[in-house]
């Protein structure tokens, strides 16, 4: 019988080399991968949340310096521009993370803040048929793309590219926007809502709020923010960094929580490079 | 600690392991250098992108004022060889002063021959950083 099934397989096995045969053990491998589950009860898993929480707790009150891969900013960004050298500019990003320790339940940390040096300009496009609206967001903000009903129908065919970052509509268009372009900029996140808070009558308070700021928020537990590029000078990543520590210190007070967050262990690092530990509270 | 530990070495293969490259160069008369090679190995180019690898990170830590620059091309056709694999060093005026041929050549390799070209001063013992 064996030798039957392998003086078939030999010619199947010239054809398409032995690698096939992995086929059926990788498949049963899955299988138990995804048939365990954890054998800890509903008060045990309980226990180890609390202790976890206790242990994070107490890993954010120790000062940053006791961290075995601590630094202070300018050497973490010699170290980080010498992981990075011969990369692609684009793809030199210096992100910031940190690692945000509340109770059960609270909201998500969230807010937006303004970096002294944006990593890219941020692109807006106005909608409003009102001529006064338009020239201001035109002179005084200098925004990407402004223009009422023409716009309109000219994305909606195709003849200029999405290629704005943020929108705002005053609320004679924004019906409009919504049955003709909700198709096109929905997906987008970029149609202008009044739910949002994108669409408003007096545009200018609305768009001077919002240039150059950038939203944030908590993913998992942890906040990360792109504080700039390889090629800034330290002056300007040290600027950013402040900017983002005084953005996510705003948005802890505001958070609405029975026992104020905390800020644990922050860690700068690059696209390739390494994560450094850096004092950041 | 194990990833505490495999993070401090590479640290360490940054600044203080990689012995070869711990050198300063002569930054009035330099500028930077200018690498181009093959994403592709074929053609003799692994060197070259070992060279990038291994050595690039050090010399930049010791000489962060220079630019290094890295031109990978994409070229999948082995019998293609007319992508140039060299080395550029760059004057103060922005003009190459002088080229080193990469191809067919270890990292190791292109390492020494940059040494024996270009002006430089070993970093001092004490200014070596170690973690």
């Amino acid at each position: 019988m064996l030798s039957r099934v392998s003086s078939r397989l030999v010619p199947f096995l010239n054809r398409y080399g032995t690698r096939n045969l992995h086929v059926f053990p990788s498949v049963r491998a899955e299988d138990t991968a995804n048939s365990v589950v954890s054998k800890l009860s509903k008060d045990q898993l309980k226990k180890r949340e609390i202790r976890r929480l206790a242990q994070r707790k107490a890993a954010a009150r120790r000062p940053a310096s006791d961290h075995p891969l601590y630094m202070p900013v300018m050497k973490a960004l010699r170290f980080l521009r010498a992981a990075e050298v011969g990369q692609p500019l684009s793809q030199q990003t210096l992100s910031l993370t940190a690692m945000v320790i509340s109770e059960r339940g609270a909201p998500l940390l969230n807010g937006n803040l303004v970096l002294p040096k944006a990593l890219k300009d941020v692109k807006v496009a106005v909608f409003t048929n009102d001529e006064q609206q338009a020239r201001m967001a035109r002179e005084k903000f200098n925004c990407h793309l402004v223009g009422g009903s023409e716009l309109v129908e000219e994305i909606k065919q195709g003849k200029i590219a999405l290629d704005f970052d943020k929108s705002f509509a005053t609320p004679d268009i924004a019906i409009a926007l919504a049955s003709q372009l909700g198709r096109i900029l929905g997906p987008k996140g970029l149609l202008p809502a009044a739910k949002k808070g994108t669409v408003s009558e007096d545009l200018e308070a609305l768009l001077s709020d919002s240039m150059g700021s950038l939203p944030f928020r908590q993913r998992g537990n942890n906040v990360s923010i792109a504080v700039g590029k390889c090629s800034f000078t330290d002056k300007q990543v040290l600027e950013n960094i402040v900017a983002a520590q005084k953005g996510i210190k705003l948005a802890l007070a505001n958070q609405k929580t029975k026992k104020p967050s905390l800020l644990g262990q922050t860690t700068l690092t690059s696209t390739h490079g390494p994560g450094i530990v850096i004092d950041f509270a | 600690m194990s990833r505490v530990s495999r993070q401090l070495k590479f640290f360490n293969k940054i600044s203080s392991t990689t012995l070869e490259p711990q050198v300063v160069l002569n930054g009035q008369k330099y500028s930077g250098l200018n690498l181009t090679f093959q994403y592709q190995n074929h053609n003799g180019h692994m060197g070259a992108r070992k060279f990038w690898r291994e050595y690039l990170p050090t010399l930049q830590f010791y000489n962060p004022q220079l630019q290094f620059q890295v031109t990978r091309v994409r070229n999948d056709n082995k019998n293609d060889a007319s992508v140039p694999c060299t080395l550029e060093i760059i004057g103060q005026e922005g003009v190459a002063v002088d080229q080193l041929d990469m191809r067919n050549k270890q990292g190791s390799q292109i390492m020494k021959e940059l040494l024996a070209k270009i002006e430089h001063t070993r970093v001092a013992e004490p200014d070596i950083v170690r973690l």
